[in-house]
């Protein structure tokens, strides 16, 4: 077969030419602008890479945070409810006393009260008591009621036994020989020497009496000498009736 | 009138113009047509290149062209994958875009000559040993001659020139018969049958490229790296059947 020797070359010439023409505008470019853009990728994948990580850490530093505030804000809450709950007790505390001061105040001043009606009661019931019984004593028995209280005294004096007198006699002895004798009512001079003549007779002579009128000894007698004494008067059934009175009052009240 | 008469084996026959020992035939000119549309095209695209995320569609077809070829390059050679990129590309490219221009009426591919083929086989020829001394040194790649031993100097010698004409003659068989195979069918039966002559041209037009460059790419590999000569043999040996 036929060689021609100058298409050969010219084609070798020409595939050269190509090679040269195509790596200078077709492979250069092409596979630099791959680089390039791999180039490109891979520093944005780098970035993106960093920036999830700044993220990762800067959620992890809020989440660190909000952490720390609930339980700063828990520990708060527990703080101030524990306050709450000592004022509370405090003011329960403080309310209880202020009512217990107001019970017991009210309790004294009921008290008061009662103490002050009884003894206003013990007072009119005894004077009236008293005005009955006198005016019974003058109307029934034709006798001066005094003189009976006086009766009854004296009467009294004479039936102390042995051991009471001695304890009188050692008493008057003590108290310099003086002896008073309070009454609610004046005593004639012939009563009071009745009285001393039983008195002499009974406990010891050698002593002045001293009387004296005191309307607080209630339509009575009595003889006080150191510490001891000898008396009648309505004052005790008065005491009892008070007592009787009393009961009976608290009794209504309660079942009230 | 027809570029290739049926009675010419080549387009090297049709001489358009001729001064001394210089003649202008199909082939050079058609050779030139298509340098020009692969470098203006080239260049068409590659003026304005995108680095960035929007690129043009040809600028991704010839990314996508150029990826595969680095790729196919790569499961040859593991070192200095675009220092063969220009030649192999080439080689690819050229034949390809020869082939495939044959659907145009009145084209005749330059690779129809059987000098255009062996221009294209003696550039490998030269390229292997320039390769595998430029990659390993003069006495390395001569000490691959006489492997195992001496005696089989002759052999490798003539396995060289044989492959290169193999290279030659089986890309200039192919297309020049496909030619002559569409211009005898079109003289029988005119109609239909053609038409699929000519979509299994494009077929074996592009396969045929990619034979060449290939083959061209695995004889250059076994000169650069002796240490997988004998796989890339096994390979060549697998597609050359």
């Amino acid at each position: 077969m036929h060689i021609d020797w100058f298409v050969l070359f010219c084609q070798i010439f020409n595939f050269l030419l190509l090679v040269y023409l195509l790596k200078r505008f077709l492979y250069g470019r092409i596979i630099k602008a791959m680089d390039d853009r791999e180039a490109t990728i891979a520093a944005r994948f780098a970035d993106a890479e960093k920036m999830k990580t700044k993220a990762e850490e800067a959620a992890e530093i809020y989440d660190r945070k909000n952490q720390l505030l609930a339980e700063k804000s828990e520990q708060l809450l527990n703080e101030v409810s524990i306050a709450a709950e000592s004022k509370r007790k405090e003011l329960m505390e403080k309310v209880r006393e202020d009512v217990d001061a107001i019970k017991t105040r009210w309790q004294d001043m009921l008290m008061r009260e009662k103490d002050a009606f009884f003894q206003d009661l013990r007072g009119r019931a005894a004077r009236q008591i008293y005005a009955t019984a006198r005016r019974a004593l003058t109307d029934l028995a034709d006798a001066d009621l005094e003189a009976r209280i006086v009766d009854e005294f004296i009467r009294r004096v004479r039936e102390l036994d042995k051991e009471k007198s001695a304890q009188i006699r050692k008493a008057i002895t003590g108290g310099g020989n003086r002896v008073t004798v309070q009454s609610a009512f004046d005593i004639p001079k012939e009563t009071q020497d009745r009285i001393e003549q039983a008195l002499k007779k009974q406990i010891t002579k050698g002593f002045t009496i001293n009387y004296s009128m005191q309307p607080e000894v209630v339509s009575g007698i009595e003889l006080r000498v150191n510490g001891h004494k000898i008396a009648w008067s309505l004052n005790e059934y008065l005491e009892t009736l008070v007592e009787n009175l009393t009961e009976t009052l608290q009794k209504e009240a309660h079942s009230g | 009138m027809e570029i290739v008469a049926i009675n010419q084996i080549s387009p090297d026959q049709v001489i358009l113009w001729t001064w001394s020992f210089i003649t202008i035939n199909v082939t050079i000119v058609y050779t030139w047509l298509v340098m020009a549309i692969l470098v203006i095209g080239s260049w068409l695209v590659t003026r304005n290149l995108s680095t960035g995320i929007n690129v043009s569609r040809w600028q991704h077809f010839l990314e996508v062209v150029i990826s595969t070829i680095r790729g196919e390059i790569r499961e040859m050679t593991k070192k200095g994958v675009d220092d063969y990129v220009p030649l192999i590309g080439t080689l690819f490219l050229f034949i390809c875009v020869a082939n495939v221009l044959a659907i145009v009426p009145g084209y005749v591919p330059p690779t129809a000559s059987l000098m255009t083929t062996a221009a294209l086989a003696l550039c490998v020829f030269i390229a292997v040993p320039f390769y595998g001394i430029s990659r390993n040194g003069v006495l390395h790649y001569l000490k691959e001659y006489f492997q195992p031993n001496f005696i089989f100097f002759p052999f490798h010698v003539m396995g060289e020139i044989s492959r290169t004409l193999a290279l030659t003659v089986r890309l200039f068989g192919n297309i020049m018969s496909h030619e002559k195979v569409i211009g005898i069918l079109l003289s029988v039966t005119p109609l239909v049958f053609p038409v699929i002559m000519q979509a299994l041209g494009l077929l074996i037009g592009v396969i045929q490229a990619y034979i060449f460059a290939i083959l061209s790419m695995v004889y250059i590999a076994s000169a650069t790296s002796a240490q997988e000569e004998s796989h890339k043999a096994a390979v060549s040996e697998g597609i050359q059947a």
